[in-house]
This record gives C-alpha cells, sequence and structure tokens, in this order.
C-alpha cells in the first residue's frame, strides 16, 4: 500500500510524536509498504489561528495514496476515503483540561466559541475515519465521554531496537526520562529520607529548566541525600539507560497524569523489573498491576518510600513481579508487527 | 541560519522537483544550517486546486525559521517575513498550456474563473518574496509575462556531479527519464530507425503513475520497426550506482521533452560524465544548457534529423569526446554550482 502518515508539526521541534511517526513510516516500509509523513504545521496562538489551521487541514487533499495514518488534531481533519486514526491525543485544551489552570483558551465569548468550534469539528470529521486507534485507555476513554466515539487501544512499542536485559536485582530504583515538575522526580527525592533500608535512587535525564535540576539538587542537599540519591542530569545514551536498567532493583515511574503508559514502563518490565508508580499516573495504569507487576501507591514521600523499601527487602518478590511485567508485556502484543497489522488492515 | 525548505509533492512520485528540494537541503545541512524540509501533497486537480492554494494561505509558518525557501507551486503561498521563492514551474494549465491541447481547465466562464483566481494567488504570493529566483530563463519569462515580476535565473546543480566518471564512448545513446508521454521516449525510438550506423538505444527510468500503457507502446514500437537487438528498455528505478555506469558508458545522452521548463538533470549528469547532449529545438530548457554543436546536438524534432546527429556521434567518437568535455565548461560557465546557488538564495 501507498500510505501517508499525518502529523503536526512546529518547525525545528521534535518530540516523541514526530519519532513515533518517523519509525512507523520505516516499519511500514520493512513491511513492503511505500510510506511518507507529512508534516502540518499547527500554530495555537493566539486562538484564532487554531480555527484557521483546522480549515486549512479541510482544505487540503492527499492524492495518489492508498490509506492515510492520522496521529493529532488537526492533522485528521485532512480528508481521505482511506483515512485510519491512530490518536496520540485530541486539543485537550478544550476537553479535559477546559476548567482547569492548563485551559489554555480564555474563557470568553470568543474563547468558547473556538472551543464549540474544535468540539463541533471534532464531531463532524473524526467519525470519517475508517477506524480509530488511539495509544491508551486515556485518550479512548476522553474520545467516548466528550465525543461519545468507540476506539480500540493500540500501544505504540518502543521505537529503539535496544535489548533489556537483566543482570541482577541491585540496590537502587531507577528513575529514567526528561526531569520536569509534572514528571515529580522530586517527590521521590522528597521520599527517599523517610527510607529505613540502604535502598538508593538513581534519577537520569536532562533537566527541563534550571529550577527543576535545582529542586532536586537542593532537597539532595539539604536531606543529607548525597549517599542515597544520585542525579545524573544529562542526556542519557541508550546503552546507559539498557545497563542501568539491568543492573536496577526496580523502576520508579510516577508522572502526574500522563497520556500514555509511558516508554519507560515497558522498558523496566522488558528488564524484568518491576514499576512503582502512583494511582494518578494517568495512562501508565494500564500497564501497571498493583501487587503483581509492582506497586500503584498514593503519591506521597512516605508511601513511597515504603514501597521503595519493600522491593529492597524482598528481592525475590521484586523479581517475581519483574516477572509478571513481562509477562504481560508479551501478552499485550505491543510490538510493531501488531501495530502495522492493525494499521493496514 | 535555521531555514525552512517549503514544496509541494505528488506523493510517492520522484522527480526533478523532489530533487531540487532533498538535495538543497542536503547542501544547507552541509554548510552549518539548521533545515526543515516541508513537502505538502497536492492534488493537480483543478476543481480542487483552490481549495489547497487557501491551505497554503492558513498555514502558519510566519514565526518560524529566519529564511523560507519555497519551491514548487504554490509553496511561494505560504507567509513568512523573509521568503525566497526559486520557482520552478507555474501551474502550466492555467499559464502557458491555457489555449493548449495540454490545457486540463475548460474553457467555460467557470473555468476561466478558476485560472483567472490562481494567477491572481499567485501575483500576490510571489510579491511577497524579498527575492524571487527561476530554475531556468523559460520560467523567468513566463513569470515576467503573466505574472509581471522580475526573477533571477538561478540554475539547479546536480548533488554531487563527482560521483560521475567516464568510462569511454561506447555503442549505446543513453535516455535516461521517467517514462511518460511527454518526455518523448518514442521520437528516439523512431529516429533510430533512421540511423545508417548500427548505434543503440538505452532507455532507462520508471514509468509514471499510470504511464503503463505507454511504456507497453514503446515496447510495441521497438518490436514494428524491428529494432529489438538495437533497443534496450529499463522500465524500473534504477539504483544510483547502476545510473552512474550507465551514462559513464554511453556514447552520448538523449534529453527530448516536449517544452519543458528546466534543462532536465539528465543533461547535467550526462556532462558530469563528459558526454554531450543530444536535444531537441521544442524541448524547452536544455535549449539554455547546450549550444548547438559546442556541448552537443540541437535538431528540430524530425526522426531524419535526429538519426542523422545520432549517427554523427557513432561515427566520430573523438567528436562525442570534445563536446562532452565542452559540456564541463559550459556548466562553469553558467555558474551552476551550490556555492553559486548558496550564496543568492541566502544573500
Amino acid at each position: 500500500m501507498k500510505i501517508v502518515v499525518l502529523n503536526n508539526c512546529v518547525p525545528f521541534l521534535r518530540g516523541g510524536a514526530e519519532h513515533l511517526a518517523d519509525a512507523l513510516a520505516a516499519k511500514l516500509v520493512e513491511h513492503g509498504h511505500k510510506a511518507l509523513v507529512v508534516r502540518i504545521p499547527f500554530r495555537w496562538a493566539p486562538p484564532e489561528k487554531i480555527v484557521e489551521h483546522m480549515l486549512a487541514c479541510r482544505l487540503m487533499r492527499v492524492p495518489g495514496v492508498d490509506r492515510v495514518i492520522a496521529f493529532k488534531f488537526p492533522a485528521y481533519y485532512v480528508p481521505h476515503p482511506d483515512k485510519v486514526l491512530w490518536l496520540l491525543h485530541q486539543f485537550r485544551q478544550a476537553y479535559d483540561l477546559w476548567g482547569t489552570r492548563f485551559q489554555g483558551l480564555a474563557d470568553s465569548p470568543e474563547g468558547r466559541e473556538i472551543r464549540e468550534l474544535i468540539i463541533r469539528g471534532d464531531n463532524s470529521y473524526l467519525p470519517e475515519a475508517r477506524k480509530i486507534y488511539t495509544n491508551s485507555e486515556v485518550t479512548s476513554g476522553r474520545l467516548k465521554k466528550f465525543n461519545g466515539l468507540d476506539s480500540e487501544v493500540l500501544y505504540p512499542p518502543l521505537l529503539t531496537h535496544s535489548q533489556y536485559s537483566c543482570a541482577e536485582y541491585g540496590d537502587y530504583i531507577f528513575c529514567p526520562g526528561r526531569v520536569n515538575a509534572t514528571k515529580r522526580q522530586l517527590l521521590l527525592v522528597q521520599a527517599m529520607q523517610h527510607c529505613r533500608t540502604r535502598v538508593k535512587l538513581l534519577v537520569a535525564g536532562c533537566a527541563e529548566t534550571r529550577e527543576d535540576a535545582e529542586a532536586i539538587e537542593s532537597t539532595i542537599r539539604k536531606n543529607g541525600l548525597e549517599k542515597k540519591v544520585q542525579f545524573v542530569n544529562r542526556f542519557i545514551s541508550e546503552e546507559e539507560k539498557v545497563d542501568w536498567f539491568g543492573r536496577s532493583l526496580g523502576c520508579a515511574y510516577i508522572p502526574y497524569d500522563e497520556d500514555s503508559y509511558g516508554y519507560v514502563t515497558l522498558e523496566s518490565y522488558l528488564s524484568r523489573k518491576p514499576v512503582i508508580t502512583c494511582s494518578d499516573s494517568g495512562g501508565i495504569e494500564a500497564l501497571a498491576r498493583e501487587g503483581s507487576t509492582g506497586r500503584v501507591v498514593a503519591p506521597e514521600p512516605r508511601v513511597l518510600a515504603e514501597a521503595m523499601d519493600q522491593l529492597f527487602l524482598d528481592k525475590q518478590k521484586a523479581q517475581r513481579m519483574g516477572e509478571a511485567g513481562l509477562e504481560l508485556v508479551h501478552s499485550l502484543r505491543i510490538t510493531w508487527d501488531t501495530v502495522i497489522e492493525k494499521l493496514t488492515k | 541560519m535555521k531555514i525552512i525548505v517549503a514544496t509541494s509533492v505528488a506523493p510517492f512520485v520522484e522527480g526533478g522537483s523532489t530533487f531540487i528540494v532533498d538535495w538543497l537541503g542536503n547542501q544547507l545541512q552541509a554548510r552549518g544550517h539548521e533545515v526543515e524540509i516541508l513537502p505538502f501533497p497536492v492534488s493537480e486537480s483543478y476543481p480542487e486546486l483552490l481549495d489547497q492554494l487557501l491551505a497554503f494561505r492558513l498555514m502558519d509558518l510566519s514565526s518560524h525559521g529566519d529564511r523560507l525557501i519555497a519551491i514548487r507551486t504554490p509553496a511561494h503561498l505560504l507567509k513568512h517575513p523573509n521568503k525566497v521563492v526559486w520557482f520552478i514551474h507555474h501551474y502550466r494549465s492555467a499559464y502557458d498550456l491555457w489555449g493548449t491541447r495540454y490545457q486540463n481547465i475548460p474553457e467555460t466562464p467557470e473555468g476561466s474563473a478558476y485560472r483567472e483566481a490562481i494567477i491572481a494567488a499567485d501575483n500576490v504570493g510571489l510579491r511577497e518574496a524579498v527575492k524571487l529566483f527561476s530554475n531556468s530563463a523559460v520560467v523567468r519569462d513566463r513569470l515576467s509575462k503573466f505574472n509581471g515580476v522580475t526573477a533571477d535565473v538561478l540554475y539547479p546543480p546536480l548533488l554531487s556531479p563527482d560521483q560521475y566518471y567516464n568510462a569511454g564512448y561506447g555503442d549505446y545513446l543513453l535516455y535516461f527519464a521517467r517514462l511518460t508521454h511527454h518526455k518523448r521516449q518514442w521520437l528516439a525510438i523512431e529516429a533510430l530507425s533512421s540511423t545508417r550506423t548500427p548505434v543503440k538505444l538505452m532507455i532507462a527510468g520508471c514509468a509514471d503513475p499510470g504511464a503503463e500503457p505507454y511504456v507497453d507502446d514503446l515496447f510495441r514500437l521497438v518490436e514494428r520497426y524491428g529494432l529489438k537487438n538495437r533497443v534496450t528498455i529499463l522500465p524500473r528505478w534504477i539504483p544510483e550506482p547502476e545510473k552512474i555506469e550507465l551514462f559513464a558508458g554511453c556514447l552520448g545522452v538523449i534529453y527530448f521533452p516536449f517544452d519543458e521548463d528546466s534543462y532536465g538533470y539528465p543533461s547535467l549528469e550526462a556532462h558530469a560524465a563528459r558526454k554531450p547532449v543530444l536535444t531537441t529545438t521544442d524541448s524547452g530548457g536544455t535549449n539554455e544548457l547546450i549550444v548547438n554543436g559546442r556541448n552537443g546536438f540541437i535538431t528540430p524534432a524530425d526522426p531524419e534529423l535526429i538519426a542523422h546527429a545520432m549517427d554523427e556521434w557513432y561515427g566520430d567518437k573523438e567528436l562525442a569526446r570534445t563536446m562532452g568535455e565542452a559540456g564541463v565548461e559550459r556548466i562553469e560557465e553558467l555558474g551552476i554550482t551550490w556555492d553559486n546557488v548558496m550564496e543568492r538564495l541566502l544573500a
């Protein structure tokens, strides 16, 4: 098949969605298809721009291809007789973020009108798709709740070919990834002062802002946690990540209300390591089973400390949970073969 | 500099208009610029065209990048405070093909309105450019005639001419291009049937989408003239090393498109391998590069006259060599180099 992958773009910025689009195109080619990523600029400020870009997408044509696979608002407005969605998220400011401090759109007559347009547009044009897949239960749930549309969850597989494995169940809890307020690494560092065992914490990843780094560093200093917490504030290579997962006791991944299950969770299970997450972490829930593949606990320092201590005190249990995680990953078939099969069906 | 290179594409169709974009991106990056290449699909069907022109107008890139370089129409409709247009062709049906049998917009009041709207939109987008270049004198002249704007000719170079080499002057002429009617591979076959020497012909390239019947016709034509032993047709994508080898070994290169906008990359590839080019007076842009009798031959599109030129190289390979080598000089003379392109696009 000739397939166009439709995504949004902000020129000169590449995030998770762009990497996923590139990986999907590469995998489609591996499976004998022709694939091309088309990136449509999207600007949302001032808010009138949102409407202009919705219209631009609606006016575009994609000739000479058998299928388009669209990821995001408003790229999924582009008309095509054979359109399949792999929805990563809608324009959240008009939906679940409306009425929160992340709303973005003004609660003014104009703001409300733009919100209405977005919802009406989604209600009209989303059903054009032959099939809607989403990246998580969270995205599917919102689509059902706000637009009354059914969808099927299709988990994005890992983008890299790294070979995760377990070397040992060591003494430290590993927390990789971008460091910022919503990923809540700070909460883990705060938890460490309540730990009663010799369990350690390794936070590894680039701090998004100077303040994010400073908050963690000063918490370590003030509480004398230098021997218990290591903060590697820089870009982590794939090799390092694989190695640090392999020698860890387990993984902690406690973002606030994330849309997706989180690659970190998957990487941890592939390394046969249990995952500690929080009850308000959102999409992670899809892969986390309290007491069976790790721990799902309240986002409180003392509770997190206890969960980490328990892993340290019962490494056999940590191992059992990590292995259960690996089985879960296999049973959910989070692989590119599954993705290609569904998206080209 | 942060540079956006924007263009339109027919998805999965490769050709001169995609190469110029990829190669420009490559050269900009090689010179340390940060480049974002944005190809947007466009349907050529005229009733869908105005919608798409508006789509280009609405996509807002104005706050990104230090410069936007627009290549294929209608990318010049994108708004950007520092927009440079390197214009490679119009939506020709509304322009020079209007009133010819290649015109695809009907000559009805509605069709005329479409045509006028297209021209009006182009007039706006082109005038916004801080600098306007065309890829040939043909296109420059059309811009002047139809849109009333002045463009400087900036010839597009090959990505890496150094890859090409010369392995002598063999017994075959090479026609390397997409297989599609207006490239007129059939004219080369017809001409070959009138030659007096046993010169051979190699036709190679991908068939355009939907051009399969045309390819069948080419094979039938070879059959009809009894040229099976002298004509080879490779109707497929040719990998780069194979292509370079075909150029290296040929006697000369044939390029007969009908009224094309630019000289065509095969002409540059020929010269990069020090081969002469045989083209016709009605081929358009090739006439800007080829000087008749110096770096190739330009004949009327007449099989007898073309056959005569074919025979001349076959009978005198020294002549083919002299002309091929003159091609290298000609490229320098016209400033067809990336250094020149960069200097002018980024000035």
